[in-house]
């Protein structure tokens, strides 16, 4: 192992100010990403880097990481941060060669593109640098296509290209963006999949049908995990608190009047109502089975719970059917709203108006489902006004957090209510673990 | 103490590490910093807090977490009966103010283990094992200690360390740590271990294992972990067992026979088993010739099957 070299003060001091000033950058690059570093941290990297010196790569990127980072994820994080940062001198020979070839290679496209576009109805569509190289990226078959609906519609009054150059670049730029989804996927499951874990982390819709006994099974096992904590959090052994006098002395009574044992009070707990707005539509039979297990999981744990099943139209479900996974699976699958299209405002607005009312501010409103549904606006008002009716309102989305902020239905209602991601076993176990433990007002 | 002292105690302890591990505790050890170390079960998390102890020459005070663990148990009780007697043995017969004094010293302390950590004249290491199976109240009740050293105790005052243990934390993960416990602590991760470190480790800690059979069983276990049906991965501790046991059975061969027989000491879930047996029916069904085991499924097939 390589230890500190003896070097002059005068050129440590001078490369410890250049160090900790890369330091200071390296952490606000950390902090970018989402790691929490404050200054005692950062006083720490500094002491450590004092002690053992920058020689040794390897040494310097394990101090950091054990100071900084404090979680796996931090820790994945940290290394890809460390591994730009500070680079080799090879390293950063590879990325100057890496930025010329797509320096390049861009250079080239948007000259095929000039080229290909030259003469062509196509030219007052593709007009930026960044549009043109993007054009060049379309298959022959996609620029063909293009051509021929221009060509078929230039000069008709109605249905003029022109008129619809708007609408043709939105179409085009949210291609972009899924194009751009699927690659940061692509990149992240190489980064983030954690191997002893495996299957807890990985994305539910990625699930293929030999995955899913083992997911239920350990849904299984993490319904009774919770069940078990919930019901040891109920029972405390309670040794702390304020003194019930009354319980004590009637204790104190079978001793000789003898206080030996001491009675502390026990909070009360309120006990919350949970109503669960499920979206059982086509966009979310992928996720049908973890849904409904899921479900089942939060009705053993919070026993007040009403469970309504929503697409275009909306039922409640039967509490017998929740007893039994098989029964009630077939009971949804049976019930005529399985599998079609979604329309939540609909579905709240019926809840909103129930008579005696379903929602209250001693409820917990819970709607599980991908947001994507028809008449938005109608189902942004219905959210807040069932927001205004229970005491709170969470929104479980199987979709992955990182994705939303390419969909717009996601974006919107994150804004008015707590959306929590349970794409992967691990945050669907989060979720449960976090309402269960809050309808149970602990 | 240096990093390559360090390294040399845990060689001499026969814990088999590399330097990434060990830089990791010489900072936690050099900044004071308690140490939160995560992996799955069995990779050596509470092994590092016992193996540190005997590097430092310290004592070793455990803590085992549980639900429902609070400070009661953790930290301090009064002997209340003892009070009690003593309230009947010296009534009349001590002054008032002084007898209420008396109650509340050392006598009528029950000293649990983070109050024994900080009260040590001698630096101890404190292992507060399996953090994640406390509650999230303890967890709270903890930061004060970790972060200033101190306790405080409503009848006597505050505590304040007499010597400054190393602390170090293990989960399993089971439930997610707090945020801010998390800031305290010097952060470790340890994975399941490459197959030349697990080799290494199988040697040390089964001494006399069939070198060919001990080849044969990381290189089974490896392909386990690899299985993302097997739910629950065999982790070093298994290995070590199922080492064991084969050796103890004069196993020099890891057939599909001998696999089939002693799968239970290397997984340890009903659905694991099944599926770690299907497997070898499935892709080695028709052979009945008990070849030398290993392939996807977690065996290898030797020269057999190549």
């Amino acid at each position: 192992m390589h230890v500190t070299a003896v070097i002059p003060t005068e050129r440590v001091m001078a490369d410890f100010e250049i160090y900790l000033e890369k330091l200071r950058l390296f952490s606000s690059l950390l902090r970018a990403e989402g790691i929490q570093i404050g200054p005692n941290e950062t006083a720490d990297a500094c002491r450590i880097l004092l002690m053992l010196g920058f020689e040794d790569r390897d040494i310097v990127k394990t101090a950091l990481r054990t100071v900084f980072a404090k979680s796996r994820r931090d820790q994945l994080c940290f290394d890809r941060v460390f591994d730009s940062f500070f680079l080799s001198e090879e390293m950063l020979r590879a990325i100057d060669q890496k930025r010329l070839e797509s320096n390049m290679a861009r250079t080239e496209a948007i000259e095929q593109a000039n080229r290909e576009l030259a003469g062509t109805n196509l030219e007052s569509l593709f007009y930026s640098e960044a549009q043109k190289e993007a054009y060049s990226q379309l298959s022959e078959e996609e620029k063909q296509r293009l051509r021929r609906v221009r060509d078929r519609f230039l000069g008709d009054e109605i249905r003029n290209p022109d008129l619809y150059a708007n609408m043709i670049h939105s179409i085009f730029a949210r291609s972009i963006m899924e194009q751009q989804m699927l690659m940061e996927d692509a990149a992240l499951g190489r980064a983030s999949v954690d191997p002893e874990m495996g299957m807890i982390y990985r994305d539910i819709s990625e699930f293929e049908d030999s995955d899913i006994p083992k997911a239920v099974l350990y849904i299984q096992q993490l319904a009774a995990r919770i069940n078990g904590e919930l019901t040891r959090k109920r029972k405390r052994s309670g040794k702390t608190g304020m003194i019930d006098f009354r319980r004590t002395i009637r204790k104190g009574l079978e001793t000789g009047g003898m206080l030996f044992r001491i009675s502390y009070r026990r909070k009360r707990q309120r006990r919350r109502q949970f109503v669960i707005l499920c979206d059982v539509s086509g966009s979310m039979i992928r996720f049908s089975e973890f849904v409904l297990r899921f479900i089942q999981l939060l009705t053993e744990a919070v026993s007040n719970t009403r469970v309504f099943l929503f697409s275009e139209e909306m039922m409640e479900a039967d509490a017998f059917q929740l007893q039994n996974m098989d029964r009630f699976r077939e009971y949804v699958r049976e019930s005529g709203v399985y599998g079609r299209g979604t329309h939540l405002g609909r579905a709240l607005k019926k809840i909103n108006d129930q008579k005696p009312p379903v929602l209250s501010s001693g409820s917990t409103l819970l709607i599980i489902s991908d947001a994507k549904t028809v008449e938005q606006d109608h189902a942004v008002r219905e959210v807040l006004r069932a927001r205004a009716k229970a005491g709170r309102v969470f929104w479980l989305n199987p979709i992955p957090q990182r994705k939303w902020k390419y969909l717009k239905s996601s974006q919107t209602m994150e804004e008015i209510c707590t959306m929590i991601s349970c794409s992967t076993l691990s945050e669907l176990g989060s979720a449960c673990r976090r309402l269960a433990a809050g309808a149970s007002g602990q | 103490m240096d990093l390559v002292t360090l390294k040399q105690k845990f060689e001499e302890e026969k814990y088999i590490c590399d330097d990434h591990l060990v830089t990791v505790l010489y900072v936690a050890l050099q900044l004071g910093r308690p140490l939160l170390i995560e992996g799955a079960a069995g990779v050596g998390k509470t092994e590092i807090a016992k193996v540190m102890a005997d590097a430092l020459g310290r004592d070793l005070v455990r803590l085992q977490c549980y639900e429902g663990l609070d400070e009661s148990k953790s930290l301090y009780e009064w002997n209340y009966q003892k009070q009690l007697l003593s309230i009947q043995i010296n009534m009349g017969k001590t002054n008032e103010e002084e007898l209420t004094r008396s109650l509340f010293s050392d006598e009528y302390l029950l000293e649990r283990p983070l109050l024994r950590s900080i009260r040590s004249k001698k630096p101890v290491v404190l292992l507060i094992d399996e953090i994640d199976k406390s509650d999230e109240e303890f967890e709270a009740f903890l930061l004060e200690l970790l972060s200033d050293h101190q306790v405080s105790i409503p009848e006597i005052g505050t505590i304040r360390a007499e010597s400054i243990p190393f602390v170090v934390l293990t989960s399993n993960r089971a439930r997610p740590i707090s945020d801010a416990l998390r800031r305290r602590c010097a952060y470790l991760y340890i994975e399941y271990p490459e197959p030349e470190k697990e080799l290494r480790i199988l040697r040390a800690k089964v001494p006399g294992v069939d070198e060919r059979l001990a080849v044969q069983i990381v290189s089974a276990v490896h392909g386990f972990r690899d299985n993302e049906a097997i739910l629950k991965k065999p982790s070093i501790a298994e290995t070590l067992d199922w080492a064991s046991a084969l050796q103890a059975l004069g196993v020099r061969d890891l057939t599909q026979e001998i696999l089939k027989d002693t799968v239970g000491f290397v997984l340890k879930n009903n659905e694991d088993i099944e599926t770690v047996l299907n497997s070898v029916n499935a892709c080695c069904g028709d052979d009945e010739t008990g070849d030398r085991y290993a392939c996807h499924c977690g065996h290898s097939h030797g020269e057999s099957h190549g």
